[in-house]
């Protein structure tokens, strides 16, 4: 199986570092559209869709490997590999900076820098732990992602736009964004909300940057400062943006985020 | 905002709301405070998303403010909204974005519509596809198996009526034939008893040439109506109207003393050989209908072997179980049964007679050489009895013909001498002579012999038997067909047959039937208990062979 053509892996840029964006939990690498063309000048950047999102191949994905995110870590790690990459700035958003961290702890040699934006080791609260969603709001989450709910589908299958406020896209009609599989991404869902790896962030040695958003409902305060207090070597930083995406809500902010830590 | 418009928006059939570039509510319209159960200036400031349910939260953050800060817009997305007293409402949701010149947000605005009814449909909706689809792959698997169930249900049900058919033909051929049968019986009686009165008239008259004539002719008359009355009596008999005496029997004895009037039957072509079962079991039957038939069974062998052959009547316990019943041409209730074996080396039936040879008046004889009555007799007998009877044939290969007869409860009373209650086996005081190479053996029969009140000798081989013949009166020779030295037990008894004439031989063997066919014919009227015997087969063996004259 051809990785490159398995995750949909985009490389643009006229630099030599690599620079790696990975989306998370909910859309595919769409979302990196304001932020990574930034760094096309001085950086190798390296694009893709996680196995079941955007133009992933949907054939490979298999509900056995990839019910554990350490699936996800290892297609990275292949990614990687496959491209011959070497000191890679790993930028992983959401569940993707779990993911990134997982293949940083497996394949150290790989990976210079992580930047973790809105990153949560564990979202159900467990004990002096808060990750910020109670077992039965996880449970009534998965619960309602079963009822089979046809209204979503149709929102996340391919749309052609029109919206006369944004003529930029005019000439993306035929492309899509943020397609997923909805039968993927109930099982991604419940990969996420039901993971637990706090345990990992002590096996990261690469330095990292968390980026806390305000209002997060995601990934609130406390989960960014836990994540900041076990990673041998990281910084944290409190963004202005509100929200779970500030690479979409406030792409300017993150851009300078990175920038100032690589 | 002008009245009417402010009216329009306030009171429009859907919700609308409009948030900041925060992502906070602005304005709320009346219609969907009032579904949500919020009065005005309540949800002032409140983050669109926590109007949500935790799933629409979580994927309103994860997959659709994305996709409208991406796209600028989404529509139809289905959303619960938790209304103020804990409620779910159901919507479908459109969102556009409203940005300035600068392309920085203004606005977001809202659209809802109720979707309660929309929603249920859904659900109906998914539950009749997945009813459906087990319905389908029942069907399915039904349909796989279907061809297959219905050809066995098919072919159980032909199988089924056929029996039944065959039994119903029977059954109505019976009822026929029975009632001319007695109608006739009837008008017999009334001539052959104006022929005995006619013999009783003649018998007070004097001797003359008439009375002679009239007496020949009374005397034809007479014949005629016996042999019309025999007639008569085998259609009672297949039409199983006959009246049946059954009572316990033993089928070995029986055979052996009909042995006789068989051989007879079967003239001088033909060899018997009887083969009594070991331990066998008293069957159910009337004595003399069983003879009767045995007798016709051994006229047709010896039809089918008109250059001679061979006879083999054996007898033998049967268990005729579920299997088999329900694979045989005729219903039969599963159970024990003795079964009487008759077996000929005549010509065999080609499968087309053997569909019809139960059939009355059905015959491969010359027209007045056979009546077809005589398997059709056998057949009505057999079925009246509670009993079963097959055959097995095939062109060249001769024919066997199983009769199965119910087993009786308790033990045989076959002739009378017989005491079915003592266990007292008829002795006697005749002299045997006991020929038997095996030593173990020979102990046992004299002793047993001996026990049974016979005067016994003894002999190991040929030679030693044929020495006490000639000094000892002798009533019965009991041998071993195969004698050591190269000698066998027939040539010894027509020695001694020869020595002692009105000698009677009892033969016995332990070899299989073929093996007994290889040594050579047996002749006629010739008696045989096969190894193992039992102490109470040989006494009865022994007994019922002095008895024949």
């Amino acid at each position: 199986m051809d990785v490159i053509r398995r995750n949909n892996v985009h490389v643009a840029g006229r630099g030599d570092r690599p620079i790696m964006f990975a989306h998370g939990f909910g859309c595919d690498q769409n979302m990196w559209r304001y932020v990574a063309p930034a760094f096309e000048r001085d950086f190798k950047v390296v694009l893709f869709d996680h196995v079941g999102a955007g133009g992933s191949d949907l054939s490979a994905y298999s509900r056995e490997k990839y019910s554990s995110l350490q699936g996800y870590a290892d297609d990275v790690v292949e990614i990687c590999r496959a491209l011959a990459l070497t000191g890679i700035v790993f930028v992983g958003h959401s569940v993707s900076s779990v993911i990134g961290i997982l293949a940083a702890a497996s394949a150290a040699d790989l990976f210079e820098a992580l930047v973790l934006i809105g990153p949560s080791p564990r979202y159900v609260n467990d004990g002096a732990y808060i990750g910020g969603f109670t077992e039965s709001q996880i449970e009534e989450l998965l619960k309602f992602l079963d009822s089979n709910h046809m209204g979503w589908s149709a929102a996340m299958a391919p749309t052609i736009i029109g919206n006369p406020d944004r003529p930029e896209l005019a000439d993306e009609l035929t492309n899509s964004f943020c397609r997923t599989d909805p039968e993927i991404a109930k099982h991604f869902a419940r990969t996420t909300f039901l993971s637990d790896n706090r345990a990992d962030l002590a096996r990261v040695r690469a330095r990292c940057l968390v980026l806390q958003c305000s209002e997060d409902i995601i990934a609130p305060n406390s989960v960014g400062e836990y994540v900041h207090a076990h990673l041998p070597n990281s910084k944290l930083v409190v963004m202005k943006a509100t929200g779970h995406c500030p690479n979409l809500s406030a792409p300017a902010e993150t851009i300078e985020a990175i920038r100032a830590f690589v | 905002m002008s009245v009417d418009l402010e009216d329009l928006f306030e009171n429009a059939p859907c919700g609308y709301l409009s948030t900041g570039p925060g992502g906070r509510i602005e304005r709320a319209n009346a219609t969907f405070l009032r579904w949500m159960g919020y009065v005005q200036g309540e949800l002032a400031g409140k983050p669109f998303q926590e109007l949500l349910n935790i799933a629409g939260r979580i994927y309103y953050e994860t997959h659709f403010a994305p996709l409208l800060r991406i796209q600028g817009f989404f529509n139809e997305v289905a959303l619960d909204f938790v209304k103020r007293d804990g409620k779910i409402l159901p919507t479908l949701v459109n969102a556009v974005e409203r940005r300035g010149a600068a392309g920085e947000l203004l606005f977001t605005r809202i659209t809802i519509f109720n979707a309660t009814d929309r929603r249920r449909y859904e659900c109906e909706l998914l539950e009749a596809r997945k009813a459906a689809e087990q319905a389908n792959a029942a069907l399915r698997e039904l349909n796989a198996t279907l061809e297959a169930r219905v050809a066995s249900e098919v072919a159980k049900r032909v199988n089924a009526e056929e029996a039944f058919r065959q039994a119903q033909k029977m059954e109505a051929i019976g009822q026929l034939t029975g009632g001319i049968a007695h109608d006739f019986n009837n008008l017999l009686t009334i001539v052959i008893g104006g022929l005995d009165m006619i013999d009783r008239q003649l018998q007070k008259m004097s001797a003359s040439p008439e009375a002679a004539r009239i007496r020949r002719s009374r005397a034809m008359a007479l014949d005629g109506a016996k042999r019309a009355a025999t007639l008569t009596s085998r259609l009672l008999a297949f039409s199983r109207r006959q009246p049946l005496a059954p009572r316990p029997l033993d089928l070995n004895r029986l055979v052996i003393g009909l042995a006789d009037m068989l051989q007879r039957s079967l003239g001088e072509t033909v060899a018997l050989e009887t083969v009594s079962g070991a331990g066998l079991w008293p069957a159910f039957a009337d004595p003399s209908q069983l003879e009767s038939a045995l007798v016709n069974l051994a006229v047709n062998a010896r039809d089918a072997m008109p250059r001679g052959g061979k006879l083999t009547i054996e007898t033998a316990n049967a268990y005729l179980d579920e299997t088999y019943a329900s694979a045989a041409p005729e219903p039969v209730k599963p159970g024990q049964y003795v079964q009487i074996a008759v077996s000929d080396t005549g010509v065999g039936m080609t499968p087309e007679v053997l569909a019809k040879a139960f059939d009355p008046f059905f015959t491969t004889k010359e027209v007045g050489k056979g009546t077809g009555l005589g398997l059709s007799q056998v057949h009505g007998f057999v079925r009246q009895s509670g009993g079963h009877i097959r055959i097995y044939s095939e062109p060249g290969q001769g024919a066997t013909i199983k009769l199965y007869l119910p087993r009786a409860d308790g033990a045989a009373a076959s002739q009378p001498g017989f005491e079915p209650a003592a266990r007292m086996l008829a002795g006697g005081k005749e002299t045997i002579l006991v020929v038997e190479d095996d030593d173990m053996l020979r102990e046992f029969s004299t002793s047993a012999l001996n026990e049974l009140g016979y005067r016994v000798l003894h002999a190991k081989s040929a030679p030693t038997a044929l020495e006490l013949l000639r000094s000892e009166p002798v009533d019965l020779l009991f041998t071993d067909v195969v004698l050591p030295d190269g000698a066998n037990g027939r040539q010894l008894a027509e020695e001694a047959e020869r020595r002692r004439p009105g000698l009677k031989v009892l033969y016995t063997t332990g070899y299989t039937r073929n093996a007994i066919i290889h040594c050579g014919r047996l002749d006629a009227g010739v008696s045989l208990i096969g190894k193992p015997f039992t102490f109470e087969e040989l006494a009865r063996s022994v007994r019922a062979i002095l008895d024949r004259n």
